[in-house]
């Protein structure tokens, strides 16, 4: 009994090192960003929005809309494989209330694990930096990334699923995506990892 | 006598870590009101505010964006409770606030809107939860002096239109709970 209690002592370490480490992984490969270390600059913004549609109600969302409206049967093929659409958004009254680094949370995971930045994506708004990116897996887009920044405001839109940016514009205004006013790439893709 | 204490120490740290529900039935609406009662030091007024309204609210139209007048929720499904003329003041921890709110809901709701203005003490939270066929949505609105929490049934189809504009749906179904028969 005791010589199984020791033996169980010294895997679990293992076991939950395997155990976390595969939710991390799985976590990573889904195309789905943690946002939730961005909630710090809430109390200092003057203006905070947050939209998120997860898993569950995407699969729900998509069957509410009608097959006979040709609008909706495009809204409807669009969400069909989308998994998740998650909004934020920080307004600061002055320039400069927040640090590069209060983001750093988000473009560390953008950096690395399978996110690809699509150059040549800027906006067409002044003073806007805004970055995209594309989650591959297996030759599949399973997740999109937009990252908006300039003095007074952040901007972060992560979903989940085949998306592109064409499908992207699509969606623009609705379902708490707000209007990005992408310019067009010049090139198509190249991995910055 | 090491195997014991090693034992007792794994059997607390397996107790702690088991997830037991703060509240074993989860009402939502209630859990929310009771949130934030103790959040901003208010007390709700339910019944002054619908004989105000001559408890007309669950017949009351609201404009659908995209222009015609539509009725979103089900005739009778609305529970709606008011704060009327007090102090919400979040003392600079707005951010706390939608944490207790999210923490009285538990899981059976999901978020899908928050607007949080500090500066204003402005905000706007949505919530959803299926209810059978239909839906369950479930709005807080606070400003400095007032505050209304609804909660509305509604059919899919007319969860599906107000969806593709989330941010304006608090404010929809506020309107068509609070707002008196024209």
């Amino acid at each position: 009994m005791r010589e199984t209690l020791r033996t169980s002592l010294k895997i679990a370490p293992i076991m939950l090192l395997l155990l976390f480490g595969g939710a991390m992984t799985s976590r990573a490969q889904s195309g789905k960003l943690q946002l939730d270390q961005l909630d710090a600059l809430t109390n200092r913004a003057s203006n905070t929005v947050e939209v998120k549609l997860d898993e569950n109600l995407m699969q729900t969302t998509w069957k509410l809309f009608s097959g006979k409206d040709p609008d909706e049967i495009a809204i409807k093929d669009l969400l069909k494989n989308i998994k998740g659409i998650y909004v934020k958004s920080f307004s600061f009254e002055k320039e400069n209330e927040y640090a590069p680094a209060e983001i750093d949370s988000v473009m560390s995971q953008l950096r690395g694990g399978g996110w690809s930045k699509i150059v040549g994506i800027t906006s067409k708004k002044e003073n806007e930096n805004v970055e995209v990116y594309l989650m591959m897996v297996a030759d599949q887009i399973s997740g999109l990334a937009v990252v908006s920044l300039n003095p007074k405001e952040v901007t972060v839109v992560n979903i989940v699923g085949p998306i592109n940016l064409e499908k992207l514009s699509q969606l623009e205004g609705s379902f708490g995506i707000p209007d990005l006013d992408l310019a067009k790439p010049k090139a198509k893709k190249d991995n910055e990892n | 006598m090491k195997t014991k204490l090693t034992l007792t120490g794994l059997l607390l740290a397996l107790a702690c870590s088991l997830p037991f529900p703060a509240h074993a039935d989860h009402d939502g609406f209630n859990d929310v009101v009771k949130a934030i009662e103790q959040f901003y030091h208010v007390k709700h007024q339910s019944i002054p505010f619908l004989a105000r309204t001559g408890m007309k609210a669950a017949r009351t139209a609201a404009k659908i964006k995209g222009g015609e007048w539509k009725q979103l929720a089900e005739a009778g499904s609305f529970r709606v409770v008011f704060f009327e003329d007090q102090r919400f003041d979040s003392r600079g921890q707005i951010a706390n606030f939608k944490t207790s709110v999210q923490k009285a809901l538990g899981t059976e709701w999901s978020t899908l809107v928050q607007t949080l203005s500090p500066k204003d003490e402005q905000q706007t939270h949505v919530f959803l939860r299926q209810a059978g066929p239909k839906f369950h949505v479930l709005v807080i609105e606070i400003d400095r002096r007032d505050a209304t929490v609804v909660q509305a049934t509604l059919k899919p189809e007319v969860l599906a239109e107000l969806l593709k504009d989330p941010a304006d749906m608090g404010k929809s179904i506020t309107d068509e709970a609070t707002t008196a028969d024209p």
